[in-house]
């Protein structure tokens, strides 16, 4: 114990050093408060308004892929250092690990999530289609809120069809609840 | 460096410690795989990870329905991997002899940590079955509410594996293992209907108390492994045979830690709280899959954990189960019968059967592992076919769960009705239908195991349960004549069927009344899937791997440890 | 140097205890997530103490398993949250009151 003596003196004697720094700064410094000074840039523009908060999710995604690769590391550490010893069989394994890892990273690249730059809509497109028109918009609105009006072929008994499916609209629904 | 080495002496048992940079001639004893045995694991997590490659690799290319049958051929398969084993364990040789390694019978793969026997093998195959209807019920469900894609294939193939995983695992830290892989894609699939609010609130709340309970969990591991020095089954069983712990103390609370943990899971009734709010907001099909396929899987970990390894420790964990399982019925029925959601209803139900369930296990004989196998197996149709019937009555949005939406139901779907009827008469426990043999097999079993008070409250509460379905089936033929609630109620439309979803609906109707009927096959299967502990038969060159953790460990060395507080 | 294994121990099990109460408390969804992993980190503590104390490396092997399945809880929740506050802006578990219960 006495050997760490030393470091736990340093310690000490650092934040010492801190608190008596802050201290003196607090007590000594002048005051004089203004509008200028408490601004972010003491020159410059003035602030129109508060600096935004949010920041595009996107960065959740990087975190997300830093955290993959980083548990990948993980598991490299300890197989790397007795790599020799494994031999054929430690490569395979990891070979097998650092693929299905490696799987994930290109699930995420399909999904754009590296893709920067203007947001891109992928599943939506249908919304605003080439091929949306004035009757078809008509149906959808008028759609919201009467089922039962979509569907007079299904109401009649023994009318199974199963065509048809994909002009009611599916979907919308959901969408507004 | 020398616990980085330490971590390759798990991977590789028999490897000769010191730091290996230094060491030129350690010798790693590789451990000896089982394909074989691995191999249901392998097909459904390899098939989720060539799923998720090929489709985004090609995005959009996949047909219509592409996804759903490729999973329910990727659960085939496994399911397919699965029976040899059923054969191997029992050591069948009329359908011929296969160049199996000897000996049959029951046995343990990959340095111990996987056992393969008769439960395991009847629970794979029961993941396999809870998958294939998943599957089927979703494929038209994901299309009606706009969020296709493989995403929710992998997650179900991916908690699959972990269910496998679940099942086949003889060591504790294996069993961790699966139950995240088995929670973590369920807390993504419960949250997967991006235009829900209420699905993405129950994967939160859903993640949020299953990390505290997989923590809690994984601490009663870390004190049973501080009590005992091992987390194999195996070994800790061979170990408490012969020797008594100096800190019992510490072992039980281990193992009472490890019961909260897996009482979260399969939502016994002082841990039960998220289940219906959970069960309320995830997608109907994920539901269908969480109270059939995990809550198989639950108690998979619940039988293996301390049915076998702790099974000298009946006496202790026993009055526990007993507890959790008089509560879990009560509180499901009673509770149950309030709710005016039929999702939320469902959900108590599915309580109630889960203390069923701990009733048949709080046996602790072979009579209710049978009883809870069977009840596992009948109980996984009903509850899909349940909810099932709630994934096309809740229509487009799936929030069409309320009692009064299923007013008139049975006139405009008749078909539906009938089999909403027969798989809510099931789970009552109606004669003739599989859920009765189930309710009497796992009262049966308590009353052999002399827990006479058990299975009286569990009468009571399969009387009282029966309310919350005959409350469902009067909404949906009766409550047409009341005329004012009639037409203030929206009428339920008529609803088209899909293929899949008439499919995995007819099934779970034919296993209802199939089990029902004729349960003395399904019976003699439960019955031979008896879970065992099997050593693994020590190979000559890594002689040193099994008996380590039993030879080199001295009891009465352990310090004392203040761990209570 | 003295054996300070059941300090360990004991600083383990007041982790745990940490995260379990604020788990319980406190109602921001992040904070709910970082006291589940203090609630993991507390049981790793607890692994490699017990590990070092029976001389065994399993102890510490486990460990990194344990600091697997923590980061993978960590991403899926992260993305729950962030799908929910897309719906959402502000949320706390408060909030959350299109569920009963």
């Amino acid at each position: 114990m006495s050997s760490y003596l030393p470091v736990l003196v340093l310690f000490v004697l650092a934040v010492a050093f801190g608190l008596l720094s802050l201290l003196v700064s607090i007590t000594l410094s002048p005051k004089a408060r203004s509008q200028a000074k408490e601004a972010p840039y003491e020159c410059g523009i003035v602030p129109g308004r508060e600096a935004p908060e949010r920041f595009p999710v996107k960065f959740f995604l990087v975190a997300m892929i830093f955290i993959v690769f980083d548990i990948e590391i993980i598991f490299f550490f300890p197989w790397a250092v007795v790599f020799r010893e494994l031999g054929g069989y430690g490569l395979a394994v990891i070979g097998i690990f650092a693929a299905l890892v490696f799987e994930s990273f290109v699930y995420l690249i399909g999904n754009g999530a590296l893709e920067w730059g203007p947001r891109q809509r992928q599943r939506r497109a249908e919304i605003v289609s080439p091929d949306r028109t004035l009757t078809s918009t008509i149906r959808r609105v008028g759609a919201e809120g009467r089922p039962a009006a979509l569907e007079p072929a299904a109401l009649a008994p023994a009318a199974h069809h199963a065509p048809g499916h994909g002009d009611h609209g599916h979907g919308d629904h959901g969408a507004a609840a | 460096m020398s616990s980085l080495a330490a971590v390759l002496a798990q991977a590789a048992p028999g490897l000769t410690a010191g730091p290996a940079a230094a060491a030129p001639t350690p010798t790693i004893t590789v451990p000896d795989i089982e394909w074989t045995a691995l191999l249901p694991i392998l097909v459904l997590g390899l098939g989720a990870v060539l799923l998720l490659t090929l489709t985004s690799l090609a995005r959009g290319t996949v047909t219509r329905s592409g996804y759903a049958i490729y999973t329910v051929l990727v659960a085939t398969g496994a399911m397919a991997t699965a029976a040899p084993l059923w054969g191997r364990v029992h050591a069948w040789d009329h359908l011929g002899k296969w160049e199996l390694s000897p000996p049959y019978g029951p046995f343990s793969a990959v340095a111990g940590a996987i056992g393969v026997d008769g439960f395991s093998v009847f629970i794979t195959l029961l993941i396999g079955v809870a998958v294939i209807l998943g599957a089927l019920l979703a494929d038209d469900y994901l299309r009606r509410e706009g969020i296709d894609g493989p995403e929710y294939y992998v997650l179900l193939l991916l908690s699959a594996t972990g269910g496998v995983i679940m099942a086949m695992a003889n060591d504790l830290i294996v069993l961790f293992l699966g139950l995240e892989t088995l929670s973590i894609a369920v807390y993504v699939l419960a949250a997967i209907h991006l235009k829900r609010v209420q699905s993405q609130e129950a994967g939160l709340k859903y993640f949020v108390l299953g990390g505290f309970s997989s923590a809690f969990f994984l601490y009663g591991v870390a004190m049973v492994y501080g009590a005992t020095g091992s987390t194999n089954l195996v070994q800790i069983k061979d170990l408490l045979a012969v020797k008594v712990p100096t800190h019992n103390a510490l072992l039980l609370i281990g193992l009472g830690l490890m019961l909260v943990g897996l009482g979260f899971k399969v939502a016994a009734v002082p841990f039960h709280s998220w289940s219906p709010d959970v069960y309320d907001g995830a997608p109907s099909p994920v539901a269908a899959f969480m109270a059939s396929g995990v809550k198989a899987a639950g108690f998979a970990g619940l039988t293996r954990a301390f049915l076998l390894g702790f099974g000298q420790f009946a006496s202790d964990w026993q009055p526990v189960l007993y507890f959790l399982a008089a509560a879990s019925m009560l509180v499901g029925a009673i509770v149950g019968i309030t709710q005016t959601n039929v999702k939320r209803a469902l959900a108590y139900s599915s309580i109630n059967h889960a203390g069923f369930m701990l009733m048949a296990l709080q046996a602790a004989s072979p009579k209710g592992v049978t009883g809870l196998l069977f009840y596992l197996a009948t109980y996984t149709f009903m509850t899909v076919g349940s909810f099932g019937i709630a994934t096309l009555a809740g229509r487009t949005g799936d929030g069409h769960h309320d009692l009064a939406d299923y007013r008139g139901f049975s006139r405009t779907n008749p078909a539906l009705a009938g089999l909403f009827v027969l798989f809510l008469l099931g789970q009552s426990g109606f004669p003739l239908t599989s859920g009765f043999v189930a309710k009497f097999g796992s009262i049966a079993a308590a009353v052999d195991a002399g827990s006479w008070h058990l299975a009286v409250i569990g009468m009571v509460s399969a009387a009282i349960s029966a309310f919350i379905y005959l409350r469902i089936i009067v909404a949906m033929y009766m409550a047409e004549s009341d005329t004012e609630a009639a037409e203030k109620a929206p009428k339920a439309a008529r609803i088209k069927v899909p293929f899949g979803a008439g499919l995995a609906l007819v099934a779970c109707a034919l296993a209802t009344i199939g089990f029902g009927i004729l349960p003395n096959g399904l019976n003699r299967v439960a019955g031979e899937a008896e879970p065992v502990l099997v050593k693994e038969p020590v190979p000559a060159a890594a002689s040193g791997a099994d008996g380590a953790g039993l030879t080199g460990l001295d009891l009465t060395t352990i310090p004392t440890t203040p761990t209570t507080r | 140097m003295a054996d300070l294994s059941a300090a360990y121990l004991g600083l383990s099990a007041a982790l745990f205890a940490i995260g379990a109460l604020g788990l319980i408390r406190r109602r921001n969804p992040l904070v709910m997530i970082m006291c589940v992993e203090l609630m993991l980190n507390a049981v790793n503590l607890t692994f490699v103490t017990f590990g070092n104390m029976l001389n065994d490396a399993a102890g510490q092997a486990i460990v990194f398993f344990v600091l697997v399945v923590a980061a993978a809880e960590v991403v899926v929740g992260l993305g729950i949250i962030v799908a929910l506050a897309r719906r959402k802006p502000g949320l706390s578990a408060d909030d959350m009151n299109v569920l009963r219960g």
